[in-house]
């Protein structure tokens, strides 16, 4: 039941881009097409999930014995790069359609503050590595949410008379920042602790 | 009406051949088309079916709301008329400037939200927050997406929860028990007396349930235009017959609330209200009837209406139940028309197949 409501809670109420704002800039830009913007989607979650499965014990079985808690961020950091270098490798030999429409952006998944912020509250809530996982897993399906949903906004907006200061990234943070609006419907809805 | 007729036709004959009057000219226009029908006939195909234009369309919506607005009045005394005015007046100048500027024609769009904004608000909202309200709704939530037509999200509820978020305290506590008997309040200009809890926020914070009776007839606080079940009811009828609004939007959002809070007042008896309790009390009437069946934020597709107003049911029982809002239905209308481009698209991908985009 813990579970479910942290779930639930890092899908909705805790949306990691539209309640935390992180995660904002392969957001924006990624969010043209449906097709790419699943791609992002899927990949971040997996980069996610897979980051915070290997930070969890990093953390707590060799940082905190050692009482090095202060290298946390370049350790993080090291994990999520090198898992993003495996998962490009990866994307470019089983989807190379895939790989030449997400272009720098796959690398830049490195430096997504999403994927650290999800590490990053994992330890500070204190976790279990069971409820640090359900959380990063649903963190990846909230930001996939979020970014689905604006890519179809987007592609329904192609046809409309949009002013030209706001076209492109513009409107898209308008859009997001409507979309945050209406995620506030969630406040105090499932617990995160 | 020849008269105003022949007179708009000299002024409009003397603005067009007078470039140097600039934005009179499609000034003079508007005026003359929200008053007349069209005078320009097509000569070639494609033959207009049905005069059913943007125009008529909105003014149908707003005959609808009329018996809830007149019921606003009498429950909240004319201040209700004094708020729908000061919408009109904000947002007008909000949308005429922001087209004038943009050389578009000034649509009749604006005539919808400038009505059902106010009557989504707290009896006692101050003037000026209705003004800052209608301004960003108008601005943020229709006019940068290209004006009527082209808004994801609907405008009066973009200007709404802008409201809950910027003003939590004028929006959230200052509901009062309605005028009723005799003339109510149509010999008063506005109610002062203290403040009292909606019937969703009764149950929220005491779980206690107010009469059905009493809600089916709105002689309970609420906001303007809500309060008022049969009269939205006979309205949104109205809406339903002249085939404004879809049938299958109201009817599945009516439906999955009733369902999910039947289901839910076996699980969690103590959060979630009994349906159909949930179903009159509140904005829920209102949301389903005059905000979701808006044909611009709500999917196209057959399919997808029935998935929206499902999914609208669910957000709306959940919301009210489990978070800090005692109301759920601006929330979740908003939150859904974020999805409708993708039910749209995932009903046609489901019916056609992978569709191949007309563009890169």
């Amino acid at each position: 039941m813990k579970l479910l409501s942290i779930l639930i809670a890092a899908i909705f109420a805790h949306n990691i881009a539209l309640r935390y704002f992180l995660g904002w800039c392969p957001l924006v830009s990624q969010s043209k097409k449906l097709s790419s913007a699943w791609g992002m989607g899927v990949a971040v979650t997996l980069v996610m999930t897979v980051t915070s499965v290997l930070n969890w014990p990093i953390y707590h079985y060799l940082l905190v014995p050692f009482g090095l808690e202060y290298l946390q961020y370049i350790a993080f950091i090291i994990v999520i790069a090198s898992s993003v270098q495996v998962l490009e490798m990866a994307i470019e030999r089983f989807f190379p359609s895939l790989y030449t429409t997400m272009g720098v952006f796959l690398p830049l998944i490195t430096v997504n503050c999403a994927i650290l912020g999800v590490s990053l509250f994992m330890i500070l809530r204190d976790y279990t590595f069971l409820t640090g996982l359900v959380y990063a897993l649903g963190s990846g399906i909230g930001w996939t949410v979020a970014i689905i949903s604006l890519a179809s906004i987007r592609e329904k907006l192609r046809f409309a008379k949009v002013p030209k200061p706001l076209q492109g990234p513009g409107i898209t943070m308008l859009i997001a920042g409507i979309m945050a609006f209406a995620f506030l419907g969630f406040s105090g809805m499932v617990g995160i602790e | 009406m020849n008269w105003l007729k022949e007179s708009l036709n000299d002024l409009s004959d003397f603005t067009a051949g007078r470039p140097y009057l600039g934005y009179a000219t499609e000034v003079v226009d508007t005026i003359e088309a929200i008053i007349f029908a069209p005078t320009e006939r097509s000569q070639e195909r494609p033959f207009l079916r049905d005069f059913i234009d943007v125009k008529r369309y909105m003014a149908l919506v707003v005959i609808g709301i009329v018996p809830a607005t007149l019921a606003s009045i009498y429950f909240y005394g004319w201040r209700a008329l004094a708020m729908i005015l000061v919408s009109y007046v904000a947002g007008g100048i909000a949308e005429v400037g922001f087209t004038l500027a943009r050389k578009e024609e000034i649509t009749e769009g604006f005539l919808v939200t400038g009505i059902l904004f106010p009557l989504i608000l707290p009896p006692t909202t101050p003037l000026w927050i209705v003004a800052v309200g209608i301004i960003v709704g108008v601005i943020l939530g229709k006019e940068v997406f290209g004006g009527t037509g082209y808004n994801i999200f609907n405008p009066a509820l973009v200007g709404r929860v802008f409201l809950t978020v910027t003003f939590p305290v004028a929006m959230s506590s200052n509901w009062v028990e309605p005028l009723t008997g005799g003339w109510a309040g149509l010999t008063k200009y506005g109610i002062d007396t203290v403040t009292s809890a909606t019937p969703l926020g009764q149950f929220a914070n005491e779980g206690t349930l107010v009469g059905l009776k009493e809600v089916f007839l709105g002689t309970i606080p609420g906001s303007l235009g809500e309060s008022s079940a049969l009269l939205l009811i006979i309205g949104g009828l109205f809406l339903i017959v002249t085939k404004i609004a879809d049938w299958r939007i109201p009817l599945s959002y009516l439906g999955s609330v009733m369902a999910f809070s039947y289901l839910g007042t076996f699980l969690w008896p103590n959060q979630v209200a009994p349906p159909v309790f949930q179903l009159l009390a509140g904005g829920l009437l209102f949301g389903a009837l005059f905000m979701a069946t808006d044909p611009v934020t709500a999917p196209t597709t057959k399919g997808a209406k029935w998935v929206y107003g499902l999914f609208l049911g669910v957000m709306t029982v959940s919301i009210r139940a489990f978070s800090g809002y005692p109301e759920g239905v601006m929330f979740s209308i908003l939150l859904i028309n974020m999805f409708s481009p993708l039910m749209d698209d995932m009903v046609m991908t489901h019916r056609y197949g992978p569709v191949q985009k007309p563009y890169k």
